[in-house]
């Protein structure tokens, strides 16, 4: 029972977290992490045949949120880009950080706008430390959508930060040390 | 390098999906571009930011657990073998030394499996019942178990007793209850429901009262840091004893509830028959009244409904509230004013969050209430 509450305590937040993402609600969201694992104890003498129990839990995290969505939505979204996922992502304080205030908030908003699977791909690497091949078997997707819309929401949340010059002048036009792809 | 390459090549880095390939690439690029290099960086730190723990995890474990057990209703003593800690007994001091001791030293056997790995974790499911296993035997004549605050659980005793054990109880036995009585200590609050057994009568030991029963199920509440302790018979028959006078018996019928107040115990016994009046004179060590049941339909009392996750609360004053809602949820709860103490409340609540009650509460008497962590504090 030692171990059984660690591992609630382990990925309580986490799945949390993602649960929440799908039904945006504090309450629903911590019913589902226990049905989540009132579903492990009873599958815990066949545990063992389980290969990736972090990819396993936030699969049935996965289906459990997915199931109370189509229970209450008249129209179930279909795929998970038609999903309205909320972002539960932590930026940190800017004094932490070596960004201003100013460039947190747009770095939130540019979170807020990335398409519902970006956004829950970009929530599973970071937050929950996942691999791409962990997110992609979560998720049902291949590992190089995975791969790819990483680097979408990296390449987004990057070039909202302002471009600093070595003398210190702030300014965005200067990027040309790059071409544009 | 295109300005996606980089992209792709800074969210690789930071996923830690990168090859040893494409970091040097990335290296070498970034140490001839200082700008970019910046830009990088501002992202890594912000990458590394973790999200703040939730902070209510133990009591959302809690919650859990009561959920999970009303889904094994069938299957119940999986559960209530794992809930409790099953220690030998060590003496008296062990109490008053360092509580948690026991639980860390179980703790700490069990930490590596918790560790990092899940694939370890999992081993507990094969390791842990027989490192119980091991504990229990290696005991020495006594059992202890105990239940924390914000936790219950069910035990079965040696003899096929059932026992429900709420927040912060404990109860110490024999093991395998051998000799001509089947005895346990309790402190806290329990149901029993004792197997019968007329060769070996079963006795209950609080700190004030001895318990003798045949066969039957009843209700014994007995905390330390309460005013009374209560005997709620449900069937069946039972013989109290007051421990500083053995010489006075009360027997108990059916639906007979017994209610003798701690510290008065001691110089005076006696019996009042359910007298309202007297009851509220200083006097009174003893009351007899009868059990409720909050409705005709009910077959569960309001003394037991604690055995079914509910929390009960029969003309209880605040007060007695607040200390029935610390153990129940493990929080502090702090009444700001005096008077309210006394306001009482009847109410039953079922399978709740500690918001959900406060709720409930503060609508039945209009008070307000903040809740900081786990401290719940109740002003006008």
């Amino acid at each position: 029972m030692r171990a059984y509450e660690e591992l609630y305590n382990r990925f309580f937040d986490g799945l949390h977290r993602f649960a929440f993402s799908f039904v945006k609600s504090n309450e629903v969201a911590e019913e589902i992490v226990s049905d989540v694992f009132i579903k492990i104890w009873q599958i815990r003498n066949r545990l063992s045949e389980v290969e990736n129990l972090k990819v396993y839990l936030y699969t049935i995290a996965r289906n459990f949120s997915l199931n109370y969505i189509q229970r209450i939505y008249k129209h179930p979204p279909v795929s998970l880009d038609e999903l309205d996922v909320m972002p539960v992502v932590e930026m940190g304080n800017p004094e932490e950080m070596l960004i201003s205030a100013e460039t947190l908030r747009s770095l939130r908003q540019v979170i807020q706008e990335l398409p519902p699977q970006c956004r829950l791909i970009f929530q599973l690497v970071k937050e929950e430390g996942l691999r791409y091949k962990e997110v992609a078997d979560i998720l049902q997707v291949s590992p190089l959508t995975v791969r790819n819309q990483l680097a979408i929401a990296v390449r987004r949340l990057g070039q909202a930060l302002p471009m600093i010059q070595s003398a210190g002048a702030v300014t965005a036009v200067s990027a040309g040390s790059l071409k544009k792809s | 390098m295109t300005e996606e390459r980089f992209w792709l090549l800074t969210s690789l880095e930071l996923s830690g999906e990168i090859s040893p390939e494409e970091r040097a690439e990335l290296e070498h690029f970034l140490a001839d571009h200082p700008v970019w290099r910046l830009r990088f960086n501002q992202l890594q730190s912000t990458w590394q930011q973790r999200p703040a723990s939730s902070g209510t995890r133990s009591l959302s474990f809690n919650k859990h657990l009561q959920r999970l057990s009303n889904h094994l209703s069938e299957d119940t003593l999986q559960y209530e073998s794992a809930d409790i800690q099953i220690q030998p007994e060590t003496p008296v001091v062990e109490e008053v030394v360092s509580p948690p001791a026991p639980v860390r030293r179980l703790y700490k056997r069990m930490a590596w499996v918790a560790g990092i790995a899940a694939s370890l974790v999992l081993g507990w499911f094969f390791a842990g019942p027989l490192l119980l296993g091991k504990d229990k035997s290696a005991s020495a004549a006594q059992n202890t178990i105990s239940t924390k605050r914000g936790s219950k659980s069910k035990v079965q005793l040696p003899d096929g007793t059932q026992v429900w054990l709420n927040a912060d109880s404990r109860i110490t036995y024999n093991e395998n209850f051998q000799g001509s009585l089947r005895e346990v200590q309790l402190s806290g609050e329990a149901y029993f429901d004792v197997v019968r057994d007329e060769e070996r009568p079963f006795v209950i030991h609080t700190n004030v009262i001895d318990i003798k029963v045949l066969g039957t199920a009843f209700n014994v509440r007995s905390y330390a840091d309460e005013q009374n302790t209560e005997t709620s018979l449900v069937r069946g028959s039972v013989e109290v004893t007051l421990r500083n006078h053995p010489e006075k018996k009360f027997t108990l019928k059916p639906n007979d509830k017994l209610i003798i107040n701690n510290e008065q115990a001691g110089p005076v016994a006696e019996s009042v028959k359910k007298d309202p009046e007297r009851t509220t004179s200083k006097q009174i060590v003893l009351t007899w009244g009868k059990i409720n049941y909050p409705s005709k339909a009910d077959t569960v009392a309001t003394e037991a409904m604690w055995t079914r996750n509910k929390l009960a609360f029969d003309k209880e004053s605040l007060e007695e509230i607040a200390l029935k809602i610390e153990r129940w949820y493990d929080v502090k709860v702090v009444i700001a004013d005096e008077a309210m103490k006394k306001t009482e409340f009847s109410i039953i609540i079922e399978d709740e969050s500690l918001q959900q009650v406060m709720e409930a509460l503060r609508v039945a008497g209009k008070f307000h209430y903040s809740i900081n962590k786990k401290e719940v504090t109740i002003r006008p």
